[in-house]
C-alpha cells in the first residue's frame, strides 16, 4: 500500500509540475536558507571541551578597579595578572591547571630553504596539552621546571613541523625563536578547537599556535602579550619587573578539578588568598571569583553574538513563511483535486486512507526540496565564508549531522505543511463531487 | 428583435477549422418565444453564444434591436449584454461563494443602479418565482428546481429585452422542468423575447416557434422535429 | 463600483486560503521591516567618512628577528629610504594600523591624579609625517615637530608633554571650549600633556567600538620588537609601490619579517561582519519577497482556475474585463490589507524584542510605512498576470455544460 501512495505521489507531482516545482522550491529555499544560518550557528556554538564538562573551569579574579566593574556579562575581568597567576600556579588542589597568553616569534631554521616567517605563539605551562587534551605525534611536553625557571625548548605543531621538518621526527633538532637557539622536545597532531574555547580573548575562530614555549621564559625575552592586555591603575613601578608586577590583565587561567571536594576546596583555596591580598591593599573590590565551566565560558564570552542570534531568528521566520507558502499551495493542489478524492472515496477508500495518500505526497515533496536544501546551504555557507573574509573559515563547514538535519528539517517542515490540507481533503464529502456536473 | 444574415462562426485549431456556423440566417420578432433544438454538435451552442453576445462571429451579420453587434469591442458587448439579454444556463451557474440575494445582486451590480434600486429589484424577483424567504441561503442549500429558479430571477432582475435559455430544464425532473417552463412562459407573456436551446421536442413545442438547426445551418422553420433528439450531456 | 461584501463572504468562503496569504504577508512585513532597519544601521555605520584616503595608503609590519634590535634606529633608516621611494607621498610610524582591529586606548582625564569620570579614547604613538600620510584635516593648533618625539623602551612610561587629538574627543573632554593649549593627563598620572592640535575627524582602530572617533595621537616612538609603517603613495599607484616595497627594506636590513597589507583590505575585514549582515539579510529578504509573490500567483492562478466557470457566468451577465481584474485586484488588496495590519503590529512587537535583546536599532513608523507599501506592491504585482488572466476567459465558459 506505502509504495502504491508513493508511485500516486510521484504520479500528481508529474501532473503539476509547476506547481510542484513551486513548492519544492519554496522548501528548499528555506531550507537552505535556514540551515545556513543554523549551521554557522552551531558550529559557533561546538564546545570542544564537552567530554570535560564537568571537571575544566576558566579561573576569574575581580582584582579589577575599585571604582568601576569589569565590563563584561558576569562582571568580572576575563584574565588574570601575571603575579595572580603566578600565586595560583602555587597551589596543588587542581589535578591540572594552566596560565598562558598569546605571543609570537619570528622562526628561523639554520641551513633551511625555508625563509624565516613569524609564527604565532602560545606561552603556557606544562599541563597544557593533557587538560585540553592536545595529542602528541613526536615527544611530549616540557619539565614542571621550565614553568617556573627559563627553559628553551618548544613544541611544534603540526604544520610547523610539516613547513621545517616536512612531518619528520624534529624532536631534539634546534630552531631559532627571535634569533635564539630552543630545543624541539614535542610535535602535536593537528589541533583546531572551533570556537577557539582554550582564548577567546583574540579572535573567537583564529587558527590554534604554531609553537608553544614554557611559561618560565618571560623575564628572559620580556614577553608581552600577542592578545588583549587591559590595565586601570597606571601607577606601577618601572622596567619589564613593573609590568609582571602590575595591575594589568592578560594571562589566561584554566583549573581541572575532578570531584565536587576537589572543587570546594579550591575555592577555598582561592578565598583565602583573595583576602590575603586585600590585606595587602589589593582587591579592592568586594570579594568575588568565578569559576566557569567551558559551556557557561562560550557564553560569557559572548561567542555567538547578537548578530549571529538575530540571523537565527530570522532565518527561521524564513522558513516558517516558505512552510505557510507550501501549506496554501498543497491547499490549492489537494482541493482541486477533491472530484477524485472524491471517487476515491465512493470505491472505498477510508478517510485515513486519503490523509495518508496526500501526507505521503508532501513528504515527497519535503524530501526533494530537503535535499535540494543541503545544496543551497552549501552554496550559502561558502558565500558566508567569503563574505567574512577569512575570519569563519574554522566554523563555515557543513558536516554530515547537519546534512542529515537538513533532509529531517524539510521533512518535518512539508509534514507540516501536508497536515492541514491533507486533514481538509479527507474530510470533504464525497457525495458533492458525485452529484452533478 | 434579433436578426442574423448569413453569420458564420468557425474555430480552428493547429491543422484543422472547423465551421460550428454556416451562412446562419434567422430573425426573431420582439415577444416571441423560440425554441431552438438540434442533435447534439450540430450547433445549437455556438448559436446561443452569438446570440449572446458572448462570442463574436466569424462573418455575417447580426442586428439587435436594429443595431449591428457583429462588430462591437469586449467592452461594448459586455454593456450590452448586462443591459438588454438575460441568461439562464442548463448548470444554473450560481455562483456557490454567494448567497442568493448576492448572486441575483451580481449584473445589478454591473449596471451601475443604487443600493437601494438594487435591494427593490432583487426583492421583487425573488417575490416573482416564490423564493424570498430563502434570500440568505447559499445555492448549494436549495434543490435544483428552486437554484434555476433563482438563475432565471437573477436573469429578470435587469428586466432585459431578450431572454435567452440553455437547456433551462436540462437538469431538472419533470415536475420541476414544467415548473420552470410555466415560468419562462409567464414571462413572455410580460413582453419578454425568449430563445430557449432545448432537445425536448415536448417542451420546443411549447414555444411559438421552432427552429432546428443541423449541421451548423438552420433546417426548418415551422415543422416541430417528429423524431426525439439525442441526448447529449 | 465596489462590491465589498459580497466580496467580504466569498473570501469567507475560502477562508483557510485567503488567511494563508494573509499570513505570509503578515511574517514577510515583519521580517523585513525589522531587516531594513538592521541593514540602515549598518550601511550608515559602514558609510562613515574615515577621515582617510583608504584607497592610497599601504600598512606595512615588520618583526625583528634578533633579540634586542635597534628598532629606533631601523625606523629612521626604514623612513628616510621609503619618504625617498619614487611615487611615495609620505610615510609614517605608528605602533597601531587605523580601522584594523588591533590597537590601544586608554582613559584620559582634564585633571590630575583623578580616578573617575576620564574618558576613554583610543591612542597612537606616532610622528609627524602621521597626519599628511593618513590624509587628516588639522582643523585647529599645529602639528607636533620631531623634535617633540619621545624615544622609549617598551617597559618605560615616556615622558611626553603633547599630543594632537579629534575634534570628537576634544568636545567631550572640554564641550564648548577652545582645546588648544588645555591639558589631558594619561590615566592617574600627574604628568599634563598639552593639546596643541585637534584634527577633523578620524575612527581609529576599530570600527565597532562604542567610542570610535575619540583618538589622540602622541609623538612617541618605542623600541619594540615589530612595529608598523604607514605609506601612502601618489593616487593609483599603490599596487606598483607594493611591489617594490619589501624588497628594497630587505635589501636595507634582511634581520626581519616583513609582511604588507593595503589599508582598504583592513577597512574590509572591519567591516566583514556588517557587511555580511548587510547582503544575508538583504538576500533573505528578496528571497522573502520572491516566494510570497510565488506563492501569491500559485494561489491566484489557483483561484482563478477554480472559479473560471463563475467568472464567465459574470462576464455573460456583463461584466467587462476591467471589471473581472478589478475584483481580484481589490480581493487581493483586502487580503494584503489585512497581512499589513497584523504585519505592522509583529513588525513592532518584533522589533521590541530585537532592541531589548539583542541591541539592534529602533523600528520607526516611517520605515514600517515604506516596507508595508512595498508589501502592498509586492502582493498586487503578483496578482496582476493571474487578474488579466482571468479577465480572458471568454464568457462562453458558462455555456459550456461540464
Amino acid at each position: 500500500m506505502f509504495g502504491y501512495y508513493i508511485s500516486l505521489a510521484l504520479r500528481s507531482l508529474r501532473g503539476t509540475p509547476v506547481l510542484s516545482a513551486l513548492m519544492i522550491a519554496a522548501i528548499a529555499v528555506g531550507v537552505g536558507a535556514s540551515m545556513t544560518v543554523l549551521t554557522l550557528n552551531y558550529m559557533m556554538s561546538q564546545n570542544a571541551l564537552e567530554h570535560k564538562d564537568d571537571v575544566l573551569y576558566a579561573v576569574q579574579l575581580d582584582s579589577w578597579d575599585v571604582n568601576k566593574a569589569y565590563d563584561s556579562p558576569n562582571e568580572l575581568p576575563r584574565q588574570i595578572t601575571y603575579r595572580d597567576a603566578q600565586a595560583l600556579l602555587r597551589s596543588d588542589i587542581p589535578t591540572r591547571q594552566v596560565a598562558m597568553h598569546r605571543f609570537g616569534f619570528t622562526v628561523e631554521l639554520r641551513d633551511s630553504p625555508v625563509l624565516p616567517f613569524t609564527a604565532s605563539t602560545r606561552v603556557t605551562t606544562r599541563d597544557f596539552f593533557s587538560l585540553f587534551d592536545v595529542p602528541f605525534i613526536y615527544g611530549g611536553t616540557w619539565e614542571k621546571e621550565a614553568d617556573t625557571s627559563a627553559t628553551q625548548v618548544v613544541v611544534l605543531s603540526k604544520s610547523t613541523n610539516d613547513k621545517l621538518f616536512s612531518g619528520e621526527n624534529s624532536v631534539g633538532k634546534t630552531i631559532s625563536l627571535n634569533a635564539e637557539p630552543f630545543t624541539v622536545i614535542g610535535v602535536i597532531d593537528h589541533w583546531q578547537p572551533a570556537p577557539n574555547i582554550h582564548d577567546l580573548n583574540n579572535s573567537h575562530f583564529a587558527q590554534s599556535a604554531k609553537l608553544f614555549i614554557p611559561f618560565g621564559l618571560h623575564r628572559e625575552y620580556e614577553i608581552y602579550s600577542w592578545g588583549n592586555t587591559n590595565g586601570w591603575n597606571s601607577e606601577r613601578p618601572d622596567g619589564y619587573e613593573g609590568f609582571l608586577q602590575g595591575e594589568n590583565i592578560w594571562i589566561q587561567y584554566w583549573v581541572e578539578l575532578s570531584s565536587s571536594e576537589q572543587k570546594g576546596q579550591y575555592e577555598d583555596f582561592l578565598t583565602a588568598y583573595i583576602r590575603g591580598e586585600k590585606a595587602q591593599g589589593r582587591f579592592e573590590r568586594p570579594l568575588k571569583f568565578a569559576l566557569s565551566k567551558p559551556s557557561e565560558w562560550l557564553v560569557l564570552n559572548e561567542v555567538l553574538s547578537d548578530d549571529n542570534r538575530v540571523l537565527g531568528w530570522v532565518s527561521l521566520a524564513f522558513l516558517l513563511v516558505c512552510v505557510i507558502n507550501a501549506v496554501a499551495l498543497l491547499l490549492a493542489k489537494f482541493l482541486r483535486k477533491a472530484p477524485e478524492a472524491g471517487v476515491r472515496r465512493a470505491l472505498g477508500a477510508s478517510r485515513s486512507a486519503i490523509f495518508t495518500q496526500h501526507l505521503i505526497e508532501s513528504a515527497a515533496i519535503g524530501m526533494i526540496g530537503g535535499i535540494a536544501g543541503i545544496f543551497i546551504a552549501v552554496l550559502g555557507i561558502s558565500g558566508i565564508r567569503h563574505l567574512a573574509m577569512g575570519q569563519m573559515d574554522t566554523v563555515a563547514t557543513m558536516d554530515w549531522v547537519m546534512m542529515i538535519a537538513a533532509v529531517g528539517l524539510a521533512l518535518i517542515a512539508s509534514l507540516l505543511a501536508g497536515f492541514y490540507p491533507a486533514w481538509r481533503i479527507s474530510r470533504t464529502n464525497p457525495s458533492i463531487y458525485l452529484k452533478t456536473q | 428583435m434579433l436578426k442574423m444574415n448569413n453569420v458564420r462562426k468557425s474555430f480552428r485549431t493547429d491543422t484543422i477549422e472547423t465551421h460550428a456556423l454556416r451562412d446562419f440566417s434567422l430573425e426573431v420578432k420582439e415577444g416571441e418565444f423560440v425554441s431552438v433544438t438540434g442533435p447534439s454538435g450540430s450547433g445549437k451552442t455556438t448559436f446561443l453564444n452569438i446570440a449572446g453576445l458572448l462570442e463574436p462571429p466569424t462573418g455575417g451579420e447580426y442586428l439587435l434591436d436594429g443595431d449591428d453587434v457583429s462588430n462591437l469591442n469586449d467592452r461594448q458587448r459586455s454593456h450590452l449584454r448586462n443591459e438588454k439579454i438575460g441568461f439562464i444556463f442548463q448548470g444554473f451557474n450560481l455562483i456557490p461563494d454567494l448567497t442568493l440575494f448576492d448572486n441575483i445582486d451580481v449584473p445589478l451590480r454591473y449596471r451601475g443602479f443604487s443600493a437601494k434600486e438594487r435591494r427593490k429589484r432583487i426583492e421583487k424577483v425573488l417575490e416573482q418565482v416564490g423564493l424570498s424567504a430563502r434570500a440568505k441561503h447559499l445555492p448549494a442549500q436549495l434543490s435544483g428546481g428552486q437554484q434555476q429558479r433563482i438563475a432565471i430571477a437573477r436573469a429578470l432582475a435587469g428586466e432585459p429585452r431578450f431572454l435567452l435559455a440553455d437547456e433551462p430544464t436540462g437538469n431538472l425532473d419533470s415536475l420541476m422542468a414544467r415548473q420552470v417552463m410555466e415560468l419562462l412562459e409567464f414571462i413572455n407573456e410580460w413582453g419578454t423575447t425568449i430563445v430557449m436551446v432545448t432537445h425536448d421536442p415536448e417542451l420546443a413545442r411549447r414555444a411559438h416557434r421552432n427552429i432546428q438547426i443541423v449541421d451548423g445551418q438552420v433546417c426548418d422553420l415551422r415543422a416541430v422535429p417528429e423524431q426525439p433528439a439525442a441526448v447529449s450531456v | 463600483m465596489l462590491e465589498l461584501k459580497p466580496m467580504l463572504s466569498a473570501l469567507w468562503r475560502n477562508k483557510a486560503s485567503a488567511l494563508l496569504i494573509a499570513l505570509q504577508l503578515a511574517l514577510t512585513l515583519a521580517i523585513i521591516s525589522n531587516i531594513v532597519v538592521i541593514v540602515q544601521d549598518r550601511i550608515e555605520k559602514i558609510e562613515r567618512p574615515t577621515g582617510i584616503t583608504v584607497e592610497d595608503i599601504i600598512a606595512l609590519n615588520f618583526m625583528a628577528i634578533p633579540q634586542n634590535y635597534d628598532m629606533t634606529g631601523a625606523i629612521a633608516a626604514d623612513l628616510e629610504l621609503l619618504r625617498a621611494l619614487p611615487y611615495v607621498k609620505d610615510a609614517t610610524v605608528t605602533n597601531q594600523v587605523p580601522l584594523s582591529q588591533s590597537g590601544s586606548a586608554g582613559t584620559f582625564y582634564t585633571q590630575p591624579n583623578q580616578e573617575i569620570g576620564g574618558e576613554n579614547s583610543n591612542y597612537y604613538n606616532t610622528d609627524p609625517h602621521f597626519i599628511d600620510t593618513l590624509g587628516l584635516n588639522l582643523v585647529a593648533g599645529r602639528n607636533f615637530t620631531d623634535a617633540e618625539i619621545q624615544f622609549s623602551d617598551p617597559n618605560e612610561s615616556p615622558e611626553i608633554a603633547v599630543a594632537l587629538v579629534t575634534q570628537q574627543f576634544a568636545e567631550k573632554l572640554y564641550p564648548g571650549q577652545d582645546p588648544i593649549g588645555k591639558p589631558l593627563f594619561d590615566g592617574s598620572g600627574s604628568n599634563p600633556i598639552e593639546i596643541i592640535g585637534v584634527v577633523e575627524r578620524h575612527l581609529g582602530a576599530w570600527v565597532g567600538w562604542s567610542n570610535a572617533g575619540n583618538v589622540a595621537f602622541f609623538p612617541s616612538i618605542k623600541n619594540t620588537q615589530d612595529t608598523n609603517y604607514l605609506i601612502r603613495t601618489e593616487p593609483g599607484k599603490r599596487d606598483q609601490v607594493l611591489k617594490a616595497l619589501v624588497q628594497k627594506l630587505s635589501e636595507r636590513d634582511p634581520q626581519r619579517v616583513i609582511k604588507t597589507k593595503v589599508l582598504s583590505e583592513y577597512v574590509a575585514r572591519s567591516y566583514a561582519r556588517d557587511n555580511l549582515m548587510v547582503k544575508v539579510l538583504s538576500i533573505v529578504a528578496a528571497m522573502l519577497s520572491f516566494i510570497v509573490a510565488l506563492g501569491i500567483v500559485g494561489l491566484t492562478i489557483f483561484w482563478i482556475n477554480q472559479r473560471a466557470k463563475q467568472i464567465g457566468v459574470r462576464r455573460a451577465l456583463g461584466a467587462t474585463r476591467t471589471n473581472i481584474s478589478r475584483y481580484f485586484l481589490l480581493e487581493n488588496s483586502l487580503i494584503a490589507g489585512t497581512g499589513i495590519a497584523i504585519g505592522s503590529a509583529a513588525a513592532l512587537i518584533v522589533n521590541q524584542s530585537m532592541v531589548r535583546d539583542y541591541s539592534q536599532p529602533e523600528l520607526t513608523l516611517m520605515p514600517l510605512a515604506i516596507c508595508a507599501l512595498l508589501v502592498l506592491l509586492v502582493s498586487l504585482a503578483a496578482a496582476l498576470t493571474p487578474a488579466i488572466r482571468a479577465a480572458n476567459i471568454s464568457p462562453a465558459t458558462a455555456t459550456r455544460s461540464v
